[in-house]
């Protein structure tokens, strides 16, 4: 046999266990000659793309009977009990698309969800800071206004999809499935060959660390026919099955925040129908969005420079809503401006209405586009934080017993709001590859098995990450120059193509 | 990814002393067919290698044995025990299993506790797997050992690897029961291995899978056409030269593929033969009850086998036969 199905898998450490090692060996532990606990699909990372795959695992009769197991380094217990009252709302939220949403519910996740929580909305307003030039997204032309319109996605908090997930899978039952939270993979090896049984040398045996007061009878290493690398951008799976990634960091970080809206100053027609606005701002390295949630309420998404973020955060909240505000409505010179205006060391009281006056100030000075949000006129307290933006991606999403999905395969730009929908996508695509496995009598491991999942995703997710790619870059050159001349052409092209616009607007769904 | 990479015919000679097929009985084993498949021992697994063929037609392999027996379910034995859900109760013979490709994932379909209530789609029991090739069950046995599942099934009896000819299975199955024998025989791309000569024939060695195989039951296996199209494709494109070859040169002699009209003939043959009783000759009535099921597959560079019912003078394809009860 070719030493490929070996040298594709090198032992992983964690960082901080590496100085426990005994030097010079393939294993640490006591007992390296007691078979490990053999299980059929091991998921490292508990976040919405490992849960979304046990969830669906053990929602087919194909699969349910598999013997899986999940490890989370935080505790999910947090996670189950997690519960806000409905004026609150976390500040990580994510878009799903309506594909994500009908793959919930295949699974019988959905119904686990709190849906009160959740925001669909049915249109979308994009446009250039710099030229306006304007791209809506709606579907009111295709549909008769007695129609409900269609929705572009439902803006829903990572926290309330976690916690469905996870309660999708209690509902299936205890048999066959192991949940180690608050555990941590200290290391990944292969395994080695029981003369008496089995030849685990081309399996991964991954030990388990518990973090201070975990489970007591935490079996100490497990066999996995599958490791699911669903461990997030940093990926432990990633780096001992030795995949490549391309990638760069962006040097922007996304601010997010919670926002209460005053009301609209529109009705909306048909009545409940809610709007998506983002603005590209060139000149301060990103697009800002403003996305409906319950109750007159909004998240917020501004990428931008890691200097203006530090700047937003440090604002009081009245001279943050200040600047939400003046995003969506002031010139790239004015809110440059605003950017740099100095914030007094001390809360003196005036130093708030510095932001909130210049504004007033401005915005009598600026000719209003035609749509833009509601006034900001609260932000909830302890909300606004940000992430730094980065570009991976894998080179491939699978090795020898090993399959890569959501953030650990691939981390995109934000600005189209992709990231977890594309994680979705992927554990709908394994699950459905490892039912077809099992269906055959294929080993779920095994590369001829797994093939079909990165075949079906690969490029799917290259081209989504591409295009926010390019848009990132196209939005990112300021001024009036060619750049932003062909932009205005390009979102007014966009506009009338319709599947481009069909593209962005469905964000492909495969 | 399906870049296929097929290795050239090597070390032949090396393995050669890797061959000691059983001759107890007179056997329809082709000494050149051995010390070619010997060769290719070292990759049967490779996904990436000369196999990987065979690889991508596995999954249909299980696809087309459901649609069997959902035409046609052999009956319970008289000897089961009745039980309220359906449970895999079928015994699988698999002839010529090379280095276990379908074998092993048969068995991987079996339940490992009996009570598991749950039926597969092929409602395996069973399964025993028997090559001339030594150096192939050696392979087999190696590489079953790597998967827990497998390896339980090899050790608790539920799957075996016999390094025998068919002819030592119809001699060891002379006393047994017709109730006793297989449900299932498979025979996957075997035939156009099998030599026409004085000692040897195709449809002997039909019979012979008719033999061990109880009433009610199916012979289910695959080969290749011998037509104008198939030489094409599997003579001269896909034992071409790497990058267009996809198997290895060698692996075929056109002269000994099998139409589809043949093996028709020959199953008729067969079940008349396969039953006849040692003074009396049997005849038509062998026939009643039998059935005939043929499928074409073709490749497709880049998607893989599919089924394509009309397509089986082409090249590749699945044929069934059912013994009447
Ligand atoms: C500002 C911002 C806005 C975004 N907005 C959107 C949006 O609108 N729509 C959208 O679809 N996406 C959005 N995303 C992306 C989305 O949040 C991520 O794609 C998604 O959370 C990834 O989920 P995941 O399960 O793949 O990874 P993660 O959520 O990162 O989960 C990985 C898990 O693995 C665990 N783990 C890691 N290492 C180990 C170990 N050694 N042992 C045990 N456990 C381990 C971690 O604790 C973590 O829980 C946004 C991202 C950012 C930064
Ligand atoms: C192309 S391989 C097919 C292997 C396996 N059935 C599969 O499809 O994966 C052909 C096999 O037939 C075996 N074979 C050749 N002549 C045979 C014979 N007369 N009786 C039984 N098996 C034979 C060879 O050893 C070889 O393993």
């Amino acid at each position: 046999m070719r030493p490929f199905t070996r040298s594709a898998l090198r032992p992983y450490v964690c960082p901080s266990c590496r100085s426990g090692r005994l030097v010079g060996r393939r294993r640490f532990g006591s007992k390296p000659d007691q078979a490990p606990d053999v299980y059929d699909v091991v998921c490292v990372g508990g976040g919405p793309a490992g849960l979304g795959l046990l969830a669906a695992l053990r929602a087919s009769p194909l699969t349910s009977k598999l013997r899986v197991a999940l490890i989370e380094t935080q505790d999910l217990q947090k996670a189950r009990a997690w519960s806000l009252d409905s004026q609150h709302f976390s500040n990580r939220v994510s878009s799903l698309t309506p594909s994500s949403v009908s793959f919930l519910k295949k699974i019988g996740a959905w119904e686990h969800l709190d849906t009160d929580r959740a925001q669909e909305y049915q249109e979308m307003q994009v446009w250039d800071g710099e030229t306006d030039s304007r791209i809506t997204f709606d579907w009111s032309a295709d549909t008769s206004p007695f129609e409900n319109l269609p929705t572009v996605a439902t803006m829903t908090e990572n926290a309330n999809l976690v916690r469905g997930l996870l309660s999708r899978i209690a509902a299936s039952g205890d048999e066959n499935i192991s949940i180690f939270s608050n555990t941590t993979v200290s290391s990944i090896e292969n395994g080695t060959d029981h003369p008496d049984g089995p030849d685990l040398s081309a399996w991964p045996v991954l030990s388990l660390a518990p973090n201070g007061t975990a489970q007591s009878q935490l079996p100490t290493r497990i066999a996995a026919r599958l490791l699911v690398g669903a461990d997030g951008i940093n990926s432990p799976v990633r780096r001992f099955a030795d995949i490549a990634t391309e990638g760069w960091d962006y040097n922007r970080h996304g601010v997010v925040a919670t926002l209460s809206l005053a009301d609209p100053d529109q009705v909306s027609f048909p009545i409940g129908t809610r709007t998506a606005y983002q603005r590209f701002l060139p000149s301060l390295g990103g697009p800002v969005a403003l996305l409906p949630l319950p109750n007159n309420h909004a998240t917020l998404v501004w990428s931008t420079t890691v200097e203006n973020a530090a700047y937003l955060k440090s604002l009081s909240p009245k001279a943050f809503i200040a600047m939400v505000n003046a995003a969506f409505r002031l010139s790239m010179t004015d809110l440059k401006y605003m950017m740099r205006m100095e914030r007094p060391a001390n809360s003196a009281s005036d130093y708030e209405d510095l932001h909130e006056s210049e504004l007033t100030w401005r915005l009598q000075h600026t000719p209003q586009a035609s749509q833009v949000p509601p006034m900001v006129n609260g932000v909830q307290e302890g909300s606004v934080a940000s992430f730094p933006l980065r570009f991976r991606h894998a080179s491939t999403y699978i090795s020898p017993r090993v399959a890569l999905v959501g953030d650990a395969a691939h981390v995109i730009h934000p600005l189209a709001g992709q990231g977890l929908n594309l994680g979705m996508g992927d554990v709908a695509s394994l699950s459905k590859t490892i039912e077809y496995a099992v269906d055959h009598g294929m080993d779920i491991g095994d590369i001829l098995s797994l093939e079909k999942y990165t075949a079906e995703r690969w490029a799917v997710n290259a081209k989504i990450g591409g295009v926010c790619d390019m848009l990132h870059k196209l939005y990112n050159v300021p001024g009036h120059g060619p750049v932003a001349w062909g932009r205005s052409l390009g979102l007014e092209i966009i506009d009338r193509l319709p599947f481009v616009k069909g593209f962005l607007m469905k964000n492909a769904e495969g | 990814m399906t870049n296929l990479r097929p290795t050239i015919r090597k070390a032949t000679s090396l393995l050669r002393h890797l061959n000691s097929p059983h001759r107890a009985h007179s056997t329809s084993v082709s000494a050149d067919e051995l010390s070619h498949f010997s060769s290719l021992a070292n990759s049967w697994w490779d996904p990436m290698g000369p196999s990987r063929v065979l690889h991508l037609m596995n999954p249909l392999r299980h696809d087309f044995i459901a649609s069997c027996l959902f035409d046609s379910l052999p009956p319970p034995r008289a000897s089961a025990p009745e039980t309220s859900t359906p449970v895999n109760n079928l015994r699988y013979l698999d002839v010529g299993c090379g280095g276990g490709i379908f074998a092993e994932s048969l068995a991987r379909t079996i339940p490992t506790n009996a009570n598991s209530p749950s039926q597969t789609v092929t409602q395996a029991a069973s399964i025993t797997a028997i090559d001339p090739t030594s150096a192939l069950i050696k392979i087999a046995r190696d590489h079953a050992r790597m998967d827990p599942k497998v390896e339980a099934h090899l050790r608790d009896g539920k799957f075996t690897y016999k390094n025998c000819t068919l002819e030592d299975i119809v001699a060891s199955q002379r006393e047994t029961p017709e109730d006793e024998k297989f449900d299932i025989v498979t025979l996957f791309e075997v035939l156009e291995h099998v030599d026409s000569n004085a000692a040897s024939s195709p449809l002997a060695f039909l019979t012979n899978c008719l033999r061990v195989l109880r009433p009610g039951g199916w012979l289910v296996g695959s080969t290749i056409a011998r037509t104008f199209p198939s030489f094409l494709v599997n003579q001269v494109i896909a034992e071409a030269p790497w990058p267009i070859g996809v198997v290895p040169r060698g692996t075929h002699e056109w002269s000994k593929f099998v139409n589809p009209d043949e093996l028709y003939a020959w199953a008729q043959e067969g079940l008349m033969r396969s039953q006849d009783g040692a003074s009396l000759r049997a005849g038509g009535d062998a026939l009643q009850g039998m059935r005939w099921k043929c499928s074409g597959v073709m490749y497709f560079p880049g998607i893989g086998w599919k089924l394509v019912p009309g397509s089986e003078n082409w090249g590749n394809y699945f044929w069934a036969i059912r013994k009447g009860l």
